[in-house]
This record gives C-alpha cells, structure tokens and sequence, in this order.
C-alpha cells in the first residue's frame, strides 16, 4: 500500500488531464488568465480553504473526517477580533487564537481517539458548537482595524507577488508531503486508515496518531483563520462559516478515498488546482452562483464515475479476450470497501 | 441486572436511553422556564418535528447500508418549490396528486443518487455532495428568482398545518405530526419484520459478507437511496404547507440536521445497527433542546449554538458510554450484539 | 448497465483525448505572458469635464461602460427587480456594453461578493454595483479594484467604513427606517402602546442591526413612550428557525403584542406561525416586507401594516448614478445633482448614518395596508 498501485498513479493522470482542460478552456475563453495579478488571486481568493484541505487529507486517509474546521477558522478569528478589540497586542491574541484552535482540535481528538466516538457526530457538534463561541465573542458586531502591518500580511504581496498565505501553503504543502510519504507516521496514518485492528496488533498508537490528526487540523485551521482575518481586515461571527463542504469536496476530487488508507497529496494538490482555477475561469466567463457550484459537483462524480466505467469496460473486454489480463477497475473508490 | 439486560436488545436500550434524555432535558427546563412544563411545549416540539423527523428516517435507510445521503436539503427544497409552483398556477389539483408529485419527484433525484452509488460504484459521500450542489443549481436555474407565495397557494394547503389529527386536552396532534409519526412506524415495522429491512442491515454490517451471501446489494442500497428520495420529496411538499412562501433557499442545511437527528439518535455511522425510533427520538432530543434553548431567558441568544453543540455531544457521548459498558456485561452473558463495538 | 453509461462513456473518452492533447500546457504555474487584452478600459467620456456643483446633470447616453450589478446572492426576488430596473435604466442610456448581473450563493455569499468584485477588476469593468452582504470583509477587495480604476457604487446595503465606496444609494433613510418601524408599531398597538419584539435576520447582517439601532433610538422620542422593546432575535432569515423564533418570542412574553421582523423572510415566516398557530387575535406582525408575500396575511389582519421601498426603482436609480459616474458626468461629491430617467432629479449628499461616505437617498417607503397590499 505504500507502493502507490498503478491504479492510483491513473488518478492523477486524469486529473491532470483535467486540469489542462481547464487551464487550456480558461486561455482561450478569456484574454484575463494569465496575467499574473489573476493567477496570484486564482490561489489568493481561497487560500485558507486549501491550507486546512492539506491537514484534512491527513484526517481522511485516517478514515476520519472533520467537520467543524470552518467553525474552528471562524472561532479563531473572532478570538483574534475580540482580543484586539480588548486591546491585547496583536501577536499575543494571535497566539491565543492559535491555542484556542488547538485545544479545539485537542477536544475533538479526545472524544474521537480516547472515547472512541465516531468522528463524524463528534465533529458535526464541533460545527454547532464552535460557531456558537464565535457567536458569543462577537455577538453581532464586526470587528476590524487592525494594525496595518497585520492587514498588509493578508493583503499585500510579501515576496514577488505572493502574500504570506501563499507562502505558508507551499511551505505546508512541501511538509506534508514529506511526513505523509516519508515517516514514520505518515505511514501509520496510512495503516489506520486501512484497518485500525491491525495497526494496533503491529503495535501502533492509534490513539495518540489519531489525537495528533486532530490536534494539528484544529491547529490548522485556526492559522487559516487568523490568515483569513488578515486578508479580509474585519471579522464578524460568519466568517469561514460553510467552508467545510468545499474543504472536504477538494480532497475527495484529489483521490482520497472516504473509507481511508489510500491517497496521495499529488493527488489533492492537482484537485486543488482543477477547482480553483475552474472557479477562476467561470467567474472570468461570468459564470457565477448555483452554477460554479453546479458544475464542480458534477466534475466530482464523474471523475470517479468515468474511470471506474472505463474499468469495467476493460474487464469485460478482457473476458472476452482471456489471454490477456485487463487492469481491475479502482479499487480505492469502490462503494463497499469499508 | 442480568435479567433486565437480557430482556432488552441494545436497540431498545438506546432508545430508553434517548427517552429518558428527553425526559431528562425537559424536567430541567421545567424548572428554568415558567410555562413550560405544559401541553404547548409539546404542540410547538411536535409541529416542529415533523419535517425533520421524516428527512431522518430517509437519511436512517441510506446510513443503515454504510452509506450517507447529503443531498438531502435540496430535494427538500426542489420538491417544496416545485410542487409549490403546480399548485400556485392550478389551484384545483388534487391534494393526493400534490403528494404524489414529490414523493415521485424525491424518488427521482433519489433514484439518480442511488444508480451512482450502487451501479456506477461512486462514494455515496462524493455522489451527494455533487447532487447536493447540482439540485439547488437546477432549481434556482429553474426558477427565475420567483417566490412560491402563500396567497397563490390553495386553500387545503394552507390550513393543513393547523389541522388537528386528534386533540386530547391541552395536547394537538396535528396531522402533519401524525403522517410523521406514521412514517417513522411504518419504516420500523419494515425493518423489523420485512427482508428487506434485515438485509439493509446485513450490508451495513458486512458488504463483502452479504455479497458473498448471494445477496442483491446493489439493488438493495439502489432502494435506500430511492427510498430516502422519496422521504425527502414527502419531507418538501410538508415544508411547503408548514412554510408558504418559498424561495430557492428552502431546506438549505437539512442534510447536516438530518445527519446530527441519526447520529444522536444512535444510529451507527459506519451502517448496521439503528433504528427509526432512535432516529426519530434524535431529531426529537435535538428540535426540544434548539426549542427549549431559545426560549430560557438565562442564555442569551448568542448561546444558543454553543450550547446546543455541546449538549448534542453529551448525548452521542452518554449513548455510546452506557452502551459501551452495557456490551461487556453482555458479552459475558453471550448475547450476541449487532453492529461493530465502540473502539 | 452498459447500454444505459455508453453516452457518458463516449463524452469520457472525448474529453481525456482533449485531455492528452492539451497535456504540455497543463504546467500549473503557467508563466504569466502579460496578456494582450486592451488596458481596463478607460471611460468613453473622460474628455466632458464633470459639471459644477448645484448643476443638474442629464445623462448623456450611449457610453460604452462595462457594469456589474451585484447582488447578496442570486435566486431572491427583491434583487431580481433591482435587476429589472437598472436593466430598463441600462436600455433608456443606450450603453452599447452588457450589463451582467452576477451573483453568489447564499450559502457562499461573503466570499462569493469577493470574488465577484476582484474578477471584475481583473476583466476591466468600469463600474460595480454592490449590495454588500460582507460588512467591511469587502473592503480589501474594493480598493483593490477601485485601485484598478473600477468604480464601486453600493445600493440596499453600504459599507460600513465606506472604504472605496464612491456613493451608497440607500433605498431609504436608515433613521427614517427606524422611525417608519416604530410608528407601524403605534399605529397597530394603538395609542396606549403596548410590548413588542423584534424578530432579526442574522446578527452578521448590517442593514438590519442599523434600523434595529435607529429604532431603538427612535424610541427615546416621548411620543413612542408607551411602546416597550422587549427583545431582539434572530432568525437567520431562514425560514425554519424564523417561525421557531416567533412561536418561541409569544411563549417567553405572554403579553407581547406584537412582533416586528425587519426582514422580508422573517416576516413572511412570523406571520405564517402566527396564523397557523391562531394566535393573529393576540399578536400581530409588522416590519418590511414584500406585498406579494405578505397579501394573505394583510387582508386576514394578521400583519395589518408593513412597509417596503421599490426594489425596481432602487436598481433604476443606482444604475443611473452609476453610469453618470464611470462616464466621468458627474462626480462623487457632496452636492452634486443628477436627473436620473422617469425618477427625477437626486442629490449626492454626506451620509448622516456612517461617519464618512456618501449617499443618495431614494425614498419613500410604501407602508402596505389592506387597501394598497393587492395593488
């Protein structure tokens, strides 16, 4: 498993070829693309989802699943907000937001890794209740002017044209990567997600890689939204709410099997890509609303839909010919595959 | 002890233990709000259940089979609006035909769901996920940006929500609470006693073991899925009396209530075990405490959702321990249990 | 099973031979050539000097000036009919342009308007018509497209710093709002007054935490002494939990008499719980709302007396002042006074509700009764 079947390697093959589709649809529908200030924006304009979408590939390799991201990214920055607005120094409500996202993470963990609940009812509440301590914090005010320096951190460009955000992504990405595919613990996000009974008989701390998962997507997403405060200058008890859909939907569409222990950052970082730049190209088209969404949501199902047809097709091709030996359909996207 | 504990299935004790939450949640409040401990609380929890309670037993069927249905919200709202639109420009069809016209509309969407998740062997979270976002854009394409409005809706339609089914006392029984609460019966009476209720089961337990058993999974999860269309399109065209004017937003964020009504109701995620009076029981905890919360004067409304947040997490909490503790008395007693052990 | 997938399978195969063949480009950070398009168009009419102030501007038609009209979300009637007027206003000045009108989700709307804003400074649209939903979460993205020489004009709801802002156009005057609200109240409680809640949209939304504010100001005037705010909550505009909200405002406060919901789906959902519930005798519901929701309820005197503005006009008006503004007709200033079309003539002056910014003030509300709902 840690030898990526060809199978999977096909997977980013495909969404590779989307993503040409998509860059080449975009150059030829509109004369704006790539200008730079418009690819800068391409990453800028959804830069905190992507950040928490590369802890959340982690969370569902581990055939587990995170919810209340959205609500911890809007919590944090209400903390931010409210500290600021108590006249706290700025770097210190930071890093109490950052804390607070942390022990978000950690309670989460806690149900999920020690108690041993199902990570989907214990987060859903995470959603509820996070949101609900933003909404205490900030009740319904909006809370902005903060330093400039703070501000100019989200919204001017830090190096050449690239804001912090998006230094801090690729820097992220890179990590991720290395953990993911080349530790230790990398590999046992893998084995647990794969089959919790046998990482524990190989001696695994499942419940101590499982409360770290959490630890660090609480700890994540509470940086993206400090960074999100940044970038939009006011905070009010909204802000990030909905995210979390379109955070799961990139790393789904990356590959990352929903049952755990298969995909690759590769993966979620070409789905990442497709959808952004996808979103960047509709709106140039002044394809906006129902419609973006439309249409990712249905390049969602296809990408697994078409692929597993196509493997099907094969098989049955093969038995018509048995001496050759057809590739088998995906199996990391099978339905029953738990 | 034993003799309790044998006499019950771990069904059962779940749905006690959710019963006696609810019994639980509603002594406090009695205490902290003045009135409440009366008849009009349980018409306001009713009135108010019936939808979700209905979307629920939808969502039930899908998670029984490992599967999860997230489209559910916009079936709601496409159902509501679209029946909404046939009986605003004819006021003369028929009560059954409105009804008909979305549960058959709900079992379409739920059909195009199903055929993707069992035949074209798509994640039922990503084929959601996808109709969740495709549905609402069809309807808003739809529908111009026009409003469903109560004046241009038939008379029947807008006196069904105050239409008692029986009145005892302080207590109404309305008739949508009554078709809720025929729905939630019926579909347990299904899984109890028919085939096809054991074998949604049996696939949510085991996939690979109820294929190699020769059963027709993909039919059978096809059926969920239809099924739990259906409910939602019924679940629309009860929205659409209860709430009159509707707009293309209508039923946005039910596929996350409905999740949280079958999760707290103690239905297993992972498929398996559960059953419709604990999902009913769920959505019913929940709709009493948003109910109860907004109306205890000692919390502010900015509260409101963390509160509600922590309490739901109590419960899966308290359910999943008591039972937990249960299963190993249990074991030791030989009963067999249904569905995988907690951790 | 075959026969039923072979189309999808052929479009498959289509699209990854488009796929293959478009491969080499597929380099993700492609190099940014700058790209040959013409510059953000500079406005067609730079040349006619902006008129002096306490001169009444007539739009001088047929300008080639690219327009966004941008509302919270699409699929909601009242930004449809801002759509319908500034569409009419759009063909009576012969701009040889299209006018778009793009919009978010609502789920999505705060990142959505964002979106939308920075596009549209990318693509070179000259001028922007916001109904901001963001609060000041807008203004990063505004300057960043007025610095890009897009103009951002905002109607139905400002930008509370006015940050970028060139003009509000507000539908009325906020105040005005609050004292509108409060004599809907007195004249359906009656003289002797009586207690009253308020059912809101959500607590992120500006418009309504301002006449909320004005209101609650309003009433420190002697003459609305007897009238007694009880509480405000907050519904979501979603419909589900504004009837939850109402049922829930008539149990806490059993001598409540009245709900004010200043938000067209509160309303709409108040009166619907009220009526269903048979507590109209009791409690009456009042605020703003739209006729063609709110006609049963009227007539069954549920909710005798609402109010509202034209959303056709709004987006007439807004357009008008929009288009004299990217032309470089007129300018953003304080006295300036336009003629905008079959409305009349307007004056841009300093915006008494926010401490900077501008405005224009249509007017009046409509107050709806059961004499003038149906009309």
């Amino acid at each position: 498993m840690f030898h990526l079947p060809s199978a999977l390697r096909r997977w980013e093959t495909l969404l590779l070829a989307i993503l040409a589709v998509v860059v080449l649809f975009n150059v030829t529908r509109s004369p704006f693309y790539l200008r730079i200030d418009n690819l800068v924006n391409v990453f800028e304009l959804s830069i905190e989802k992507i950040i928490v979408a590369l802890v959340m590939t982690f969370i569902i390799i581990n055939g587990e699943i995170d919810l209340s991201v959205a609500s911890v990214m809007g919590l944090a920055a209400c903390v931010v907000a409210r500290l600021h607005a108590d006249g706290v120094a700025m770097p210190l409500a930071v890093l109490v937001a950052l804390t607070v996202g942390l022990l978000c993470g950690a309670f989460n963990g806690f149900w999920i890794a020690y108690v041993g609940l199902p990570s989907l009812a214990v987060t859903l509440a995470g959603l509820i209740g996070y949101r609900g301590a933003a909404r205490i914090l900030l009740e319904d005010k909006s809370i902005g002017n903060f330093p400039e320096w703070f501000n100019a951190l989200g919204q001017r460009p830090l190096v050449g044209p690239f804001p912090l955000a998006l230094i801090v992504f690729f820097v992220m990405l890179i990590a991720a990567a290395i953990i993911l595919q080349r530790t230790a613990f990398g590999r046992y996000v893998y084995v647990i997600g794969n089959n919790k009974e046998v990482a524990r008989y190989a001696g695994i701390r499942v419940k101590q890689v499982k409360m770290r998962l959490f630890m660090a997507s609480g700890l994540i997403a509470a940086l993206a939204g400090v960074l999100l405060a940044a970038r939009l200058g006011a905070v009010r008890g909204n802000t990030a709410e909905g995210f979390e859909l379109d955070i799961i939907t990139m790393v789904l569409l990356g590959g990352v099997s929903i049952f755990g222990g298969s995909g690759t950052l590769t993966g979620v970082a070409l789905s990442i890509l497709i959808i952004l730049n996808l979103r960047n190209g509709m709106s140039l088209a002044n394809i906006t609303g129902n419609t973006q969404t439309g249409v990712i949501g249905a390049l969602l199902i296809l990408s697994v839909l078409v692929p597993n047809l196509v493997g099907r097709l094969r098989a049955l091709r093969s038995r018509m010919r048995p001496a050759t030996t057809g590739p088998t359909p995906q199996p990391a996207q099978e339905v029953e595959i738990s | 002890m034993k003799a309790i504990t044998r006499a019950i299935r771990p069904e059962q004790l779940r749905e006690i233990t959710l019963a006696a939450l609810i019994v639980v949640v509603v002594l406090f409040f009695s205490s902290q709000i003045q009135g409440y401990f009366s008849g009009r609380t349980f018409n306001r929890v009713t009135a108010s259940v019936a939808i979700i309670a209905v979307v629920a037993v939808g969502q039930t069927l899908v998670v029984l089979t490992r599967n999860i249905d997230l489209s559910v919200g916009s079936i709601v709202g496409f159902s509501a609006y679209f029946v909404g639109t046939q009986l605003a420009n004819d006021n003369t069809l028929s009560p059954a035909f409105a009804i008909a016209l979305a549960i058959g509309l709900g079992a379409l969407m739920g059909a195009i769901n199903g055929a993707l998740v069992a035949y074209g062997r798509v994640p039922a979270i990503i084929v959601t996920l996808g109709t969740l976002a495709i549905y609402r854009t069809i309807l808003v394409d739809m529908s111009g940006a026009k409003t469903v409005v109560v004046d241009a809706l038939p008379q029947w339609l807008k006196d069904l929500p105050r239409t008692n089914l029986i009145q005892i006392g302080e207590l109404d029984i309305r008739l949508m609470f009554g078709l809720a609460v025929f729905v939630v019966l019926v579909f347990q009476l299904v899984l109890v006693y028919l085939r096809f209720g054991r074998r949604l089961y049996a696939i949510g337990s085991n996939p690979e073991a109820a294929r190699n058993a020769g059963l027709p999974t993909q039919r059978i999860v096809f059926s969920a899925f239809v099924l739990c269309g259906a409910l939602a399109g019924l679940a629309g065209f009860m929205f659409l009396a209860r709430f009159g004017t509707i707009t293309v937003v209508a039923g946005q964020g039910m596929e996350l209530q409905s999740v949280a009504a079958v999760v707290v109701g103690g239905v297993n995620i992972f498929g398996g075990s559960g059953s419709m009076i604990g999902a009913f029981l769920g959505a019913t905890l929940i709709d009493l405490l948003e109910q109860s919360l907004i109306r205890w004067l000692r919390v502010s409304e900015f509260w409101r959702d963390a509160l509600l947040g922590l309490l739901i997490l109590l419960a899966v909490a308290s359910d999943a321990v008591i039972l937990n503790r249960l299963r190993r008395i249990w074991a030791q007693d030989g009963v067999s249990v249904q569905g995988k052990p907690v951790e | 099973m075959i026969r039923l997938h072979k189309p999808i399978a052929s479009l498959i195969v289509a699209s990854l031979l488009l796929g293959a063949c478009a491969a080499p480009v597929a380099a993700p950070q492609a190099p940014a050539a700058p790209a040959a398009t013409e510059p953000p168009a500079a406005p067609a009419a730079t040349q006619a000097p902006a008129a002096p102030s306490g001169e009444v501007v007539k739009a001088e038609p047929g300008k080639a000036v690219k327009m966004v009209l941008l509302p919270k979300f699409l699929g909601i009637a009242v930004f449809d009919q801002a759509n319908q007027g500034a569409q009419e206003a759009h063909k009576e000045l012969g701009n040889p342009e299209k006018l778009e009108f793009l919009g978010p989700t609502p789920e999505n709307s705060v990142a959505g308007q964002i979106e939308i804003v920075t596009t549209a400074a990318t693509q070179g649209v000259n001028a922007v018509m916001l109904s901001n939903n963001a609060g000041d979460q807008i203004v990063p993205a505004v300057k960043k497209a007025v610095e890009a020489g897009t103009k951002v004009v905002t109607w139905d709801s400002p930008i509370p710093s006015a940050e970028g802002e060139s003009v509000f156009v507000a539908q009325v005057d906020f105040n005005e709002t609050g004292k509108v609200m409060a004599d809907m109240a007195l004249s359906i409680l009656g003289a002797d007054g009586g207690k009253f809640a308020v059912l809101s949209a959500s607590p992120d939304a500006a418009n309504q935490n301002a006449w909320i504010a004005a209101m609650k100001e309003a009433l420190k005037d002697p003459k609305y002494a007897k009238l007694e705010l009880l509480d405000v909550v907050y519904g979501n505009d979603q419909s589900e939990e504004s009837y939850k909200q109402a049922l829930a405002l008539v149990d806490k406060y059993p001598d409540m008499e009245l709900i004010m919901a200043p938000t067209t789906v509160g309303i709409a959902a108040a009166a619907k719980a009220m009526t269903d519930e048979g507590l109209c005798d009791k409690v009456k519901v009042s605020g703003l709302g739209l006729p063609a929701e709110m006609v049963e309820y009227t007539k069954s005197g549920c909710a005798p007396e609402f109010a509202l503005w034209s959303f056709v006009d709004l987006g007439y008006l807004t357009y008008y002042l929009t288009y004299l503004l990217a032309t470089n007709q007129i300018e953003a200033k304080e006295g300036v006074k336009f003629k905008a079309g079959r409305m009349g003539e307007y004056t841009i002056t300093k915006d008494p509700t926010r401490e900077k910014g501008l405005r224009v003030l249509m007017g009046p509300f409509t107050v709806y009764n059961k004499d003038n709902v149906d009309k």
